[in-house]
C-alpha cells in the first residue's frame, strides 16, 4: 500500500519516535500535585492563514448522493462539514438514512443522538433540541431523520424536509450557512425524500464502471428534480492503479459522466482509523493526502469553484546514493 | 595462465565454426563464418592464414600482458590492514541502514492513533504536539510538503512525481451529456403514494403515482401522523413540545374527572353508611372526621391506580411505535 502520509511530518521526527535521538534527562523535574481532571473543550488553531470566500445565497442546501452504497457520501459528509466548520461556517448536518444511520458514528456522536426529526415531527421535542451541537465544534451541528427500526411516512417525508430546513433558515441563532444532506443509497424513496429540499448536489463516485453507470442515472433524475448545480467527487483514487491502466483515470470518469469536479481524494488507510476513532480525517494532524484532498473539496465548494487539473501519477522518481541513508 | 589460453584457443577452434578472428585496432573480433563451404575462394584461403598469424600474435601479446600484472592473490596479502578496515566500514555501513529500514518499517506499522486519542481526550493540547511547530499554510493548496515544477506541469508529494493534467472537459461536452441525459432518464417527482388495489385518481399524472406494496418494512401510505400538526412540531421553537404538553393535559384531565367521580360517588347515599351519617346528625364532630378519614383513606386507595396508568400507558407508546414499524 502506498504510504501517504508526508515523510518530513513531525510527528516522525519528534524525539520519542526516533530510536537514535532518544535520550532521558538525568534529573528528573519536579511536577506539580495532579490537578482534578476536568474536560475543556479543544480547539485546534486554524491550520490556514486566510479563510474562503462564501459564494452564492445562504443557507446553501448541498445534498451529497452517488447511487452505489459504500463509495463514500458518508465519510465526504463528515469531512467536509467538519471542514466547514473548522473555517467558522455554521454547518448543520442531516443524516437523512430513514433506518440506517451512520453519520453521527463517523462523528463520535453516537451516544448524544437522544432525539430525532421523527421526534420534532411527533411533537415529543422542539427542533433545537433535537440538534446535536458538537463539543470540539461549536459551529457544527447535526440532525438526524430517524432512528433505527423507524420509518417516516412517505407521503410527506419530502416535505418533513422542507419545512425542517426552513425551520433552521428561521431559528433564533440565525440561518446556517451550510445545510448538508447526507442521501441514502439507492433512488427509491429515501433519495427522493433527502434530494426534496437541496439545491446543489455532490455527486460522490469511484473509478469503477458499476458505479459510473448508477451515478450518470442519479445525475439523471437530479437533473430532471431540478437541480442543476452538480459537482463530483471522485473517491478512493489509486494513482498507481491508473498508471498501471488498471484504473480508469480521472479524466476518464470526467469524460463518461460530463459533470464539473470538485475534488479527487485518494485512497487512503486512514479513513477506516479515522472511522474506528469518531474523529473525522481532515482534524488529523500533520493531515493526510485524503484530509488534504477533502480540506480542498471544501474550499472549491464554498467558492463555487471546480477544479482545473488532475494529478497523474508518472515514472517513480530515481533516488540518489544517498537516499539509502535517508531512508 | 598461458595453459588456460592455449585451451581457449583450441575450443574455439573445435566447437563453433568461427572465421579466424580479427584483429582490429588491438582488439580480437570474432565473427561467424559461413557454413556453405561452396562459397569459399582462393582469396578467402589467403585471409585464413593471415589471419591466423595474427590470432597467434594477439594471443602471445595477451599472454605477456597477464604475466605482468601481478597475482590477485598477492596484493591482497601486502594491503591486508587497509582491506580489513575498508571491509569493516562497508559492514558497519550496511548494517546502519539495514537497522533504520526495519526500525522504518516497525513505525509504520504501529498504529497512529493513540496521540490523536491524547488530544481528543484533553490531555494534550492539539496546537503544542511534538517539539516542532506546526505546519502552517497559506490555504490548502499551497503545502510546502507539494513541491510544484516553476512550469506548473508536475508535482511532487511524498517522493512521487505527478504530472498535472488539464481538465479537458468544455462548456459544449457538458450541454451534450445533459441532453444525452435528459433523453435517457424521464422521470417526475412521485406526489401520490397507492396500496395495491386502490384506484388512480382521476386528475393525477400517472407518472407521479408509486404503488407500495402493503408487506413494504419502511413504507406507510396511511400517515399517522396529521401534516398540519407535523408542521407546527417542526417550527415550533419556545416551550414544551406538543405531544408532551398534550399527554400532560390529558393526564391532568384524567385526574380530575377521577376525583369528580369520586366526590359524585359519596353524594350517594348508601344505606350501609346512612346509619353512620344519622349518627353523626347527633355528634357533627365525630361524624365529620370519620367522613374525612374515611374519604381520605379512599382517596389514597383510589389515587394509586391512577398514577401507575400512566406508565405503562408511556411504555406502551413507546413500544408500539416499534412493534407497529416491524
Amino acid at each position: 500500500m502506498l504510504s501517504l502520509k508526508p515523510p518530513f511530518s513531525p510527528h516522525s521526527l519528534s524525539p520519542s519516535n526516533n530510536p537514535f535521538f532518544s535520550f532521558k534527562p538525568l534529573l528528573k523535574p519536579y511536577f506539580s500535585p495532579p490537578q482534578k481532571p476536568h474536560f475543556t473543550s479543544i480547539k485546534s488553531l486554524l491550520q490556514y492563514n486566510r479563510k474562503p470566500e462564501l459564494a452564492g445565497t445562504t443557507p446553501r442546501v448541498v445534498v451529497i448522493t452517488s447511487g452505489k452504497g459504500g463509495v463514500g457520501k458518508t465519510t465526504t459528509t463528515a469531512n467536509i462539514g467538519i471542514s466547514l466548520a473548522r473555517h467558522g461556517f455554521s454547518v448543520v448536518a442531516i443524516d437523512a438514512d430513514v433506518g440506517l444511520r451512520n453519520l453521527d458514528l463517523l462523528l463520535g456522536l453516537e451516544n448524544r443522538v437522544n432525539y430525532t426529526a421523527l421526534e420534532v415531527l411527533n411533537g415529543d421535542c422542539r427542533l433545537d433540541q433535537a440538534l446535536v451541537r458538537d463539543k470540539r465544534w461549536s459551529h457544527f451541528e447535526l440532525l438526524c431523520i430517524s432512528k433505527p427500526r423507524s420509518k417516516l411516512p412517505l407521503g410527506f417525508g419530502g416535505k418533513a424536509l422542507i419545512w425542517l430546513v426552513d425551520a433552521l433558515k428561521h431559528r433564533n441563532e440565525g440561518s446556517p450557512d451550510f445545510i448538508i444532506i447526507d442521501c441514502p443509497a439507492g433512488i427509491d424513496a429515501g433519495f427522493i425524500t433527502a434530494i426534496t429540499p437541496a439545491n446543489e448536489a455532490i455527486l460522490v463516485t469511484t473509478p469503477d464502471i458499476t458505479a459510473l453507470r448508477d451515478a450518470d442515472r442519479v445525475t439523471g433524475l437530479l437533473e430532471c428534480d431540478g437541480i442543476k448545480d452538480i459537482k463530483m467527487i471522485v473517491n478512493r483514487v489509486r494513482t498507481d492503479m491508473i498508471q498501471g491502466e488498471d484504473m480508469m483515470s480521472v479524466l476518464d470518469v470526467q469524460e463518461m459522466l460530463g459533470l464539473a469536479l470538485l475534488g479527487v481524494i485518494p485512497d487512503d488507510t486512514e479513513v477506516i482509523r479515522s472511522t474506528n476513532r469518531g474523529y473525522p480525517l481532515v482534524l488529523n494532524k500533520p493531515p493526510t493526502l485524503a484530509g488534504l484532498a477533502f480540506e480542498q473539496a471544501a474550499w472549491r465548494l464554498v467558492e463555487q469553484d471546480s477544479m482545473t487539473a488532475v494529478m497523474v501519477e508518472e515514472e517513480p522518481k530515481k533516488r540518489g546514493f544517498f537516499s539509502f541513508f535517508g531512508g | 595462465m598461458s595453459n588456460f589460453i592455449v585451451l581457449i584457443e583450441i575450443e574455439l577452434l573445435a566447437i563453433c565454426p568461427l572465421n579466424r578472428p580479427s584483429n582490429h585496432g588491438g582488439k580480437l573480433v570474432l565473427t561467424a563464418s559461413t557454413t556453405d563451404s561452396t562459397v569459399s575462394t582462393q582469396s578467402d584461403s589467403g585471409r585464413s592464414e593471415r589471419n591466423a598469424f595474427n590470432l597467434g600474435k594477439s594471443f602471445q601479446k595477451l599472454q605477456q600482458a597477464v604475466a605482468s600484472l601481478p597475482p590477485v592473490v598477492v596484493v591482497i596479502n601486502k594491503h591486508s590492514g587497509a582491506n580489513l578496515i575498508l571491509g569493516f566500514f562497508i559492514a558497519t555501513t550496511c548494517l546502519i541502514i539495514a537497522v533504520r529500514i526495519y526500525v522504518a518499517r516497525q513505525l509504520r506499522d504501529t498504529s497512529p492513533g493513540s496521540v490523536a486519542d491524547l488530544v481528543r481526550r484533553g490531555q494534550l493540547r492539539s496546537d503544542r504536539r511534538g517539539i516542532s511547530k506546526p505546519l502552517k499554510y497559506e490555504d490548502p493548496f499551497n503545502n510546502p510538503l507539494v513541491k510544484v515544477s516553476n512550469s506548473n506541469t508536475s508535482v511532487e508529494m511524498c517522493g512521487t512525481v505527478y504530472r498535472l493534467a488539464p481538465v479537458t472537459l468544455t462548456e459544449e461536452q457538458r450541454a451534450i451529456h445533459q441532453k444525452r441525459r435528459s433523453r435517457a432518464y424521464q422521470w417526475k417527482r412521485p406526489k401520490v403514494f397507492l396500496k395495491e388495489g386502490d384506484a388512480i385518481p382521476p386528475d393525477v399524472d400517472p407518472d407521479t403515482v408509486r404503488w407500495i406494496p402493503a408487506n413494504h418494512p419502511f413504507a406507510t401510505t396511511v400517515s399517522d401522523i396529521d401534516e398540519d400538526l407535523a408542521q407546527n412540531n417542526v417550527y415550533q421553537k419556545h416551550g414544551v413540545p406538543f405531544r408532551i404538553q398534550a399527554e400532560h393535559e390529558a393526564l391532568q384531565k384524567k385526574l380530575e374527572a377521577l376525583q369528580g367521580e369520586q366526590k359524585f360517588n359519596k353524594l350517594v347515599i348508601d344505606p350501609v353508611n346512612a346509619k353512620d351519617f344519622e349518627r353523626a346528625f347527633r355528634t357533627q364532630s365525630k361524624s365529620h372526621d370519620r367522613a374525612e378519614s374515611g374519604t381520605q383513606n379512599g382517596q389514597l386507595n383510589e389515587s394509586k391506580p391512577p398514577k401507575s396508568d400512566p406508565l405503562p400507558e408511556n411504555s406502551d407508546s413507546n413500544a408500539a411505535s416499534p412493534k407497529d414499524e416491524v
